[in-house]
């Protein structure tokens, strides 16, 4: 018995288990010890199993109960397998999951791997980067770090980057890049490229340019993927991801001057493929998260109107990286400006929309990839002035704010606003007054407010994403 | 051309002269004919003789293009220089030279070969070949005056002679080093120099001097490729060692480009990175005014709620205020006639007393049967020892003497007056 033991490896199933001193209940404790942690089994005495256990380097026993023994045969490659299978979508059993795969790669010969421990590797340790990035209280804190703990001995690496005040916990997808390398099927691909290019899961801290090849990169993943086969509300999920990273894309294209209708309009058609009746519920969020990121670079899908003899906009470079957006009509020309602005945001001259008595003009200005402003050019009493309107007043995010229509006779104008404010998307249809830029009325349905309801540009209407 | 006509008719002249007599003779002999035909055989022979002398032997040749004729005349010993084309020569009395002016090539066979018959000898003693070419001329201006003097076979007699006069001296002047490789272009001018006046001399013009292989004395070659190969070797490490720097000088260029390169793309990056700041700073400026009027908002927002509860504060102080005083008055007015009561109820409780003292004071036993009265429902059975004074038994219980028993009445009547 002692000598079968010897083969063997325990892998601890229960949390908080005690390696102890001594048999018996009443020894010293050595250490506590966690679901996932595997030891290795060196003795039987009672009902205690002694063992070593090499990541705390101490030695001890432990209750039978609390392990599972498991042999690293070849031949029980399978039994493994099962237990990984069985373990795969079990919340909360995620180190004790990822520890039975590694058991598995272990006891498997090379040729027998295929793409399903490694799937089922970074499904787990996903969820338990995203239960360690949610909410939680105190109570769980120490088992959650135990757990990672856990996970992180068997190598799989945990990438941290603090958004909105708090840590946001993200898997490096070492498991997934696996499954993309390996001939898998379509939705271990699909998984895999999800996990990867998860928009939450991108440092804020990137710097421009790695921002651009990331993208690149996450647009080239989701290609990988073939649709075809892959169940409905999966193909929603693929192609949410790809509106939302085209949308990215698109802005970074057009902040180097490079040609970007072809990466506008890939988002607005990925967006529009959507299957609406067949979001699951936890996707709703990723929906408006897609579509807001593509409406805030919907402009770029447009191509740039030819200059009328009226009221318009000019643009011209100024300092580096910077645009210079004069305000033109028929009496004033680009050097003797009605009104300029310089801004570093991308400026959608496609946007520009003249009031009835040209005395305003309102232009959509993009200064972030999913934040967008609204320019209001409007004449006053002591000549033209500008009010420049952000989608919401928090710390940019994600947003825009976008033009719907004059009030005609009354210096009213119509907008839609659609923001992620505490966590939380929040759409409005407002009607705003121009002297002050106040918001006059607003509500959450366009039908809910008359002026709205009859006034609203055709235009508008016709581009719009917020009436999706 | 008129010598040419006059040389032409002064052929022509002489054939008719020679035909007429002929003839003459001929009819001479026909004459004599009839009686001599073996004369007239005869005759007919020799005219045919000459006929075929004359076909056989034309008294004109004819110069190629190229060529000069020198005709020379036996009979006045004088000379005529004839250009190409037909030219009347009289056998026996002209003699004709031909001459051509192409130019002509000697190549000295012998001295090619440095194993050859005559190979050439170096400043160092050494047998070399060289393989010349000596292309010359004759001088067309000068060759009617030099014609007489100049031998057959000019080639053999004057160049051969005079080349080798001079180009076997010239080379021993030189090492075998200078003629292979270094000197070649200065002997060939120096040969060419020292014997185009020599040529000229005989009406020959040298057109030029040309030097082609020359052939090594085989232990030479040995030597000298030996050498060569190591200077070709050196020469090699030269151009290895120039392609090595000029490869390090490529990979520093190419460093230093990829540096720039790097810096560049790094400075780019930089200012795309600066430009992202830039707005995002602009969109949090854009944002901050509306920040400011929510705070601003909030603000007057709270004023208005601090005005608020002081007002409902102070509205509810003055309502407690209020209260407070009615509820004063209100007791003041309770208190008021509670002491009126009171009062009443004192005089009330005096006059009974004093009714009652005066009862009691008439009938001192209605005190002890006030208190049989009130003990009757309690207490059964009084055990008291018969008083000394032979007086009333519940004296001892009443406390005493008359003194009290008479006041008693009247507490025990107020008693009841409360109750």
């Amino acid at each position: 018995m002692m000598l079968a033991a010897l083969a063997l490896v325990a892998i601890v199933t229960q949390d908080s288990a005690a390696l102890r001193a001594a048999p018996r209940e009443s020894a010293q404790q050595q250490a506590v010890l966690w679901q996932g942690d595997s030891l290795e089994v060196r003795g039987e005495k009672m009902d205690y199993l002694q063992v070593y256990d090499h990541r705390r380097e101490r030695g001890g026993y432990i209750r039978a109960s609390q392990v599972r023994t498991q042999s690293l045969e070849p031949k029980d490659a399978p039994d493994l397998l099962a237990v990984v299978r069985f373990l795969r979508d079990t919340p909360g059993a995620e180190a004790l999951g990822i520890s039975y795969a590694a058991a598995y790669l272990k006891a498997a010969p090379a040729e027998a791997i295929g793409p399903e421990p490694f799937d089922a590797l970074g499904t787990m340790a996903e969820r338990l980067a995203r239960r360690a990035s949610a909410k939680r209280g105190k109570t769980d804190d120490a088992v959650l770090a135990a757990h990672l703990e856990v996970a992180s001995s068997y190598g799989i690496g945990m990438q941290g980057f603090e958004r909105d005040g708090r840590i946001q916990l993200c898997y490096n997808g070492e498991a997934f890049r696996r499954v993309l390398a390996m001939k898998s099927d379509d939705g271990q691909r699909a998984r895999a490229a999800l996990a990867l290019t998860r928009p939450e899961c991108v440092d804020p801290n990137l710097t421009p340019t790695d921002r651009n090849s990331l993208d690149a990169w996450r647009g080239d993943i989701l290609d990988r993927v073939q649709l075809t086969n892959l169940p409905e509300y999966q193909k929603n999920r693929l192609r949410l991801r790809r509106a939302g990273v085209w949308a990215s894309i698109a802005f970074e294209r057009a902040r180097q001057r490079q040609p970007v209708q072809e990466a506008a309009n890939r988002a607005l058609q990925e967006l529009a493929g959507v299957n609406k009746e067949e979001i699951a519920e936890p996707d709703a969020a990723a929906y408006t998260d897609a579509a807001v990121r593509v409406a805030a670079s919907r402009w770029a899908a447009e191509p740039e109107p030819a200059t009328g003899s009226g009221l318009a906009v000019v643009t011209m470079p100024g300092e580096a990286g910077e645009t210079c957006v004069t305000l033109v009509d028929a009496k004033h020309d680009q050097k003797n400006p009605l009104f300029k602005r310089c801004t570093y945001g991308l400026v959608w001259k496609a946007s520009a929309s003249v009031n009835a008595q040209q005395t305003a003009l309102a232009l959509a200005v993009q200064p972030l990839d999913s934040w967008r402003e609204l320019w209001v050019f409007h004449q006053g009493e002591k000549g033209w002035t500008i009010d420049i309107l952000p989608p919401a007043a928090n710390t940019p995010d994600i947003g825009y704010l976008e033009f719907a229509g004059w009030v005609p006779g009354s210096t009213k104008m119509l907008a839609v606003r659609e923001a992620r404010v505490d966590g939380r998307f929040k759409r409005s249809f407002e009607v705003i007054r121009m002297d002050t830029m106040d918001v006059e009325k607003q509500a959450d349905n366009p039908r809910s407010l008359s002026l709205f309801y009859r006034w609203q540009d055709p235009a508008w209407k016709r581009g719009t994403l917020s009436m999706r | 051309m008129s010598e040419r006509l006059e040389s032409l008719a002064q052929g022509l002249l002489a054939l008719l002269t020679t035909t007429i007599s002929a003839i003459g003779a001929t009819l001479v002999g026909l004459g004599r004919a009839a009686r001599r035909a073996w004369m007239l055989l005869l005759a007919l022979v020799l005219i045919g003789g000459s006929g075929y002398e004359l076909i056989t032997h034309p008294p004109f040749k004819t110069l190629e293009p190229g060529e000069v004729g020198i005709r020379s005349n036996k009979l006045t010993g004088g000379t005529t220089e004839i250009k190409d084309g037909l030219v009347v020569v009289i056998p026996g009395l002209h003699e004709l030279r031909r001459y051509s002016l192409l130019d002509q090539v000697y190549r000295p066979v012998r001295s090619s070969k440095a194993n050859g018959e005559a190979p050439f000898q170096s400043i160092e003693g050494l047998s070399l070949g060289v393989d010349l070419t000596i292309r010359y001329a004759i001088d067309p201006s000068r060759l009617a005056a030099i014609a007489a003097k100049l031998p057959a076979d000019i080639n053999g007699e004057i160049v051969e002679p005079m080349v080798q006069g001079v180009i076997y001296k010239s080379f021993t002047r030189y090492s075998v080093r200078d003629i292979f490789s270094t000197q070649r272009g200065e002997i060939q001018k120096e040969i060419e120099n020292e014997l185009k006046p020599k040529l000229a001399a005989d009406g020959i013009i040298l057109r030029g001097v040309q030097m082609g292989q020359v052939d090594l004395p085989p232990e030479y070659r040995q030597g000298m490729e030996k050498l060569l190969a190591e200077e070709l070797e050196t020469e090699k490490m030269k151009y290895t060692l120039e392609l090595k720097s000029k490869h390090v000088k490529q990979t520093e260029l190419e460093a230093e480009a990829d540096k720039v390169k790097r810096e560049k793309s790094a400075e780019a990056a930089g200012n795309e990175q600066i430009i992202a700041a830039k707005a995002q700073e602009e969109a949090m400026k854009h944002v901050l005014p509306f920040k400011q009027k929510q705070i601003e908002q909030r603000q007057y927002e709270a004023e208005a709620e601090k005005v608020s509860r002081i007002k409902t504060a102070e509205g509810s102080a003055e309502a407690r205020r209020i209260e407070a005083t009615g509820e004063a008055d209100s007791r003041h007015k309770l208190a008021d006639v509670e002491a009126y009561r009171l009062e009443t109820i004192g005089k009330v409780t005096s006059a009974q007393l004093e009714r009652d003292g005066a009862l009691i004071s008439k009938n001192p036993l209605l005190i002890q049967k006030t208190m049989a009265d009130k003990l009757s429902d309690k207490i059964s059975v009084i055990i008291a020892a018969p008083p000394a004074n032979g007086g009333f038994i519940g004296s001892a219980l009443l406390g005493g003497g008359q003194a009290v028993a008479s006041q008693n009445p009247q507490a025990n009547a107020a008693q009841e007056t409360q109750q």
